[in-house]
C-alpha cells in the first residue's frame, strides 16, 4: 500500500465558522509533506482529523484505518508532536523514557538513550528544569525512537531559537526519514525548511488551494522578474500574482512555460515561500 | 519498517502472538499506574507520612508529651489489655484512612483535569494507549490500588508501634499498657480488611462520579462537585417540598453501614471486667455480620453506576476537542 493518507471531501464546522470546506487530498508513502496554511485555514483541524482528535465529515483512511473509529490501532503506526510545551511539567526524563517504553511496543530505549547524550539533558531532570529547546529535543528523541509509519507535526519548533530549529530538521532528515516513514509538517517558518519537502499541500479558507511534488512546481510555475515597462506586457500572459521589489516587478505565472517570458526578463524558479504569497493573496496584491 | 518477516501461520504461532499480547496489555496497565504515581506524588508520599508520624509517637519523648500511664495500669488486667491492643490497633489505622479520603478525594477531582490543564493531553493521546485504559487505569489506583495500600501501611504501621511500645515495655521505660493477642490482631484486621472490601464496591459510584467530574468540567472541578448536587438539594426543596436527592446522597454515604447493625453489636457485647462493665471488642467482632451488606442489592447497582460513569469519562476524554 503506498497511500499513507487518502482524504475526500471532509467539512468540519465549529458552531459558526466552518474550518474545512471540502478537502481532498492524498499523501503517499516515503514523502515529506508540507501542509502550508495562513492562521486559521484549516492546517490544525485536518491534522486533528488525521489523528482522530476531532469529529468531521467526509472520507478520510490514514494508513488504512478509519481514524474515527480505528484510534487506538492506528497510534501503533502514527506518532505526532502537537506543539512544543506539551509535555508535562512533573515528568522526569528517565519517566517520559519508562512510560513510552512501557507503552509503545515499537519503541527503542537505547536509540532515544543515544539522542539524548548528545544534549546537555540529563535522567533525572524534570520538564520544568528544562529549557524550551530541550524540551523539543528530548520530545524528538521519545518520538524518533519509535518505528512509526507516519510522523505528524504541528508546528513543531514553534518559539525556538534558530540553533535548535535547525538541529531539529537536520536530526529528523539524518536520522529518521527513509524511504518507508511518512512525515507531515505544518510550519509558519516556510522559508526555513522548504528544501525538506518533497510535496506541499496548500490550505486556505478551509480548501486545498494547491496540491503538488516540489518538482512539479518547478515545471508549472515560473517566477518572472521584470522592469516596470516590460510588466506592462507580461500582464497580458495573466500572472498569478505580482509584486514590487527595489524598483522591478516579481511576477509569478502559473503553467506558462518559460520560454515564452524569456524574451520578458529574467526567469527563475520560485521559492515554495513565494508561491504560498502569491496563492494566498492572488492578482489582488 | 522493515518487511514482515516469514511467520508460519499456525496454532504456535497465534498462542504465542496472543501471549505477548496479553503480556504487553499487562506492561502497558502497569505502566499508567506508576505514572499516577509519578504525577500525583502524595498518594505514596501522605501515607508514608502519617506512618513515620504514628512511629514517632511511639518513640520515647520527654517532658511534656510524656505520657505517665503508670498510676493508671495498675489496675489492668490481662483482659483490659487484649480489649485495649484491639483497640490501639483499630485507632491507629483511623488517621491512615482520614488522610486516604482526603488524599484520593483531591486526586480523583485532579487525575483527568490536570492533563488538560497543563496542556500535556496531546502528548498522552500521541501514544497508543486508548482512552478507556487510561480513565481505568485511574480509577484502579483510586479504587483499589490506594486503599489496599493504605491498609497493607496501616498494618505494617500497627505492627511496628506495637513492637516499639512492647521494647520500650521490656526495657522499663513505659508501663506494659497493651498485651500481644494474636487472635484479636487478625480479627481486627480481617474485619477492616473486609470494611475495605465493602467500602470500595459501596463507594464505586461516588468515586467514578468524581473521575467524571473531572473529566468533564472545563474549570473548577472542586467547585462543581459540591455546588452541583446542593443546588440540586435546594431546588428540589424550593420547588418540589421534597428531599429525594438529599436523602440519596445520604444514603450513599451511609446506608450500606446502618446493615450491619454496629451499634446492636455493641451493645451486645458488654462484658464485666473487674469492678466496671466495658465493651468486649473481640465479642463485637464477633457479633458484627458482613452478609448482609453483599446481598445489598443498591451495593451492586451501584457498581453498574459506576461503571457508566467511568465508561463516560472515557467517551468525554476520548472526543473532546478543545485542545
Amino acid at each position: 500500500m503506498t497511500q499513507v493518507i487518502e482524504a475526500r471531501g471532509l467539512k468540519k464546522s465549529y458552531r459558526a465558522t466552518r474550518a474545512l470546506e471540502d478537502v481532498s487530498f492524498t499523501v503517499e508513502a516515503g514523502r515529506i509533506v508540507g501542509l502550508i496554511g495562513p492562521n486559521g485555514a484549516g492546517k490544525t483541524t485536518v491534522l486533528k482529523a488525521i489523528l482522530g482528535l476531532t469529529r468531521f465529515e467526509g472520507e478520510l483512511r490514514v494508513l488504512g484505518r478509519d481514524p474515527r473509529s480505528q484510534r487506538n490501532e492506528l497510534m501503533h503506526d502514527v506518532c505526532f508532536i502537537a506543539d512544543v510545551a506539551v509535555l508535562p511539567r512533573w515528568l522526569r526524563v528517565s519517566q517520559a523514557l519508562d512510560f513510552v517504553a512501557g507503552v509503545h511496543p515499537r519503541f527503542d530505549r537505547a536509540r532515544a538513550e543515544g539522542f539524548l547524550r548528545k544534549t546537555d539533558i540529563r535522567m533525572k531532570s524534570r520538564v520544568r528544569e528544562l529549557s524550551k529547546g530541550m524540551v523539543t529535543q528530548l520530545h524528538l528523541a521519545l518520538i524518533l525512537a519509535i518505528d512509526a509509519r507516519l510522523l505528524v507535526l504541528d508546528e513543531p519548533t514553534l518559539g525556538l531559537d534558530l540553533l535548535y530549529r535547525r538541529q531539529f530538521y537536520d536530526t529528523l532528515l539524518n536520522d529518521y526519514f527513509d524511504k518507508e516513514r511518512t512525515i507531515l509538517v505544518t510550519t509558519h517558518q516556510v522559508e526555513e525548511i522548504e528544501n525538506l519537502f518533497t510535496d506541499v499541500l496548500f490550505i486556505n479558507h478551509g480548501r486545498v488551494v494547491l496540491e503538488s511534488t516540489v518538482e512539479g512546481l518547478a515545471g508549472r510555475f515560473v517566477q518572472l522578474v521584470a522592469t516596470p515597462e516590460q510588466a506592462a506586457r507580461a500582464r497580458e500572459l495573466q500572472p498569478l500574482h505580482e509584486r514590487e521589489v527595489f524598483g522591478r516587478i516579481a511576477m509569478i505565472f502559473d503553467g506558462r512555460p518559460a520560454s515564452d517570458l524569456a524574451s520578458l526578463g529574467e526567469i527563475r524558479t520560485p521559492s515554495i515561500a513565494d508561491l504560498f504569497v502569491a496563492k494566498m493573496q492572488g492578482v489582488a496584491a | 519498517m522493515s518487511t514482515p518477516t516469514a511467520v508460519a501461520p499456525g496454532d504456535s504461532a497465534s498462542a504465542t502472538s496472543a501471549g505477548t499480547a496479553s503480556g504487553l496489555r499487562l506492561r502497558m496497565f502497569s505502566t499508567l499506574v506508576r505514572r499516577e504515581f509519578w504525577e500525583h506524588r502524595s498518594l505514596w508520599m501522605a501515607p508514608l507520612a502519617v506512618a513515620g508520624l504514628l512511629l514517632v509517637c511511639a518513640l520515647p519523648t520527654h517532658g511534656a508529651f510524656q505520657i505517665n500511664l503508670d498510676d493508671g495500669v495498675q489496675w489492668l488486667d490481662p483482659g483490659h489489655k487484649a480489649i485495649l491492643f484491639a483497640l490501639a490497633q483499630w485507632g491507629l489505622s483511623v488517621p491512615h484512612y482520614l488522610v486516604m479520603i482526603i488524599v484520593l478525594n483531591f486526586y480523583l477531582l485532579d487525575c483527568l483535569y490536570a492533563e488538560r490543564k497543563d496542556r500535556s493531553i496531546l502528548f498522552w493521546k500521541s501514544l497508543p494507549v486508548s482512552d478507556g485504559a487510561t480513565v481505568a487505569s485511574k480509577l484502579f489506583v483510586g479504587l483499589i490500588v490506594v486503599p489496599v495500600g493504605t491498609f497493607v501501611i496501616a498494618l505494617v504501621t500497627n505492627l511496628l508501634f506495637t513492637a516499639i511500645w512492647n521494647l520500650r515495655a521490656v526495657f522499663g521505660h513505659s508501663p506494659e499498657l497493651v498485651l500481644w493477642d494474636t487472635v484479636a490482631l487478625l480479627k481486627v484486621e480481617i474485619l477492616m480488611l473486609l470494611g475495605l472490601v465493602i467500602s470500595i464496591l459501596w463507594y464505586a459510584p461516588l468515586v467514578a462520579a468524581l473521575l467524571l467530574a473531572s473529566a468533564w468540567a472545563r474549570r473548577n472541578v472542586l467547585l462543581w462537585v459540591t455546588l452541583v448536587p446542593l443546588v440540586a438539594i435546594i431546588v428540589e426543596r424550593l420547588a418540589f417540598g421534597t428531599h429525594y436527592v438529599a436523602g440519596l446522597l445520604e444514603y450513599r454515604m451511609n446506608g450500606i453501614w446502618e446493615r450491619l447493625h454496629i451499634e446492636a453489636a455493641v451493645l451486645g457485647s458488654m462484658t464485666s471486667v473487674g469492678p466496671s462493665e466495658v465493651v468486649s471488642l473481640p465479642r463485637v467482632l464477633d457479633r458484627i455480620n458482613i452478609g448482609p451488606a453483599f446481598t445489598n442489592i443498591d451495593l451492586w447497582l451501584g457498581l453498574v453506576v459506576a461503571g457508566a460513569f467511568t465508561y463516560a469519562a472515557a467517551r468525554i476524554r476520548r472526543y473532546r476537542d478543545d485542545s
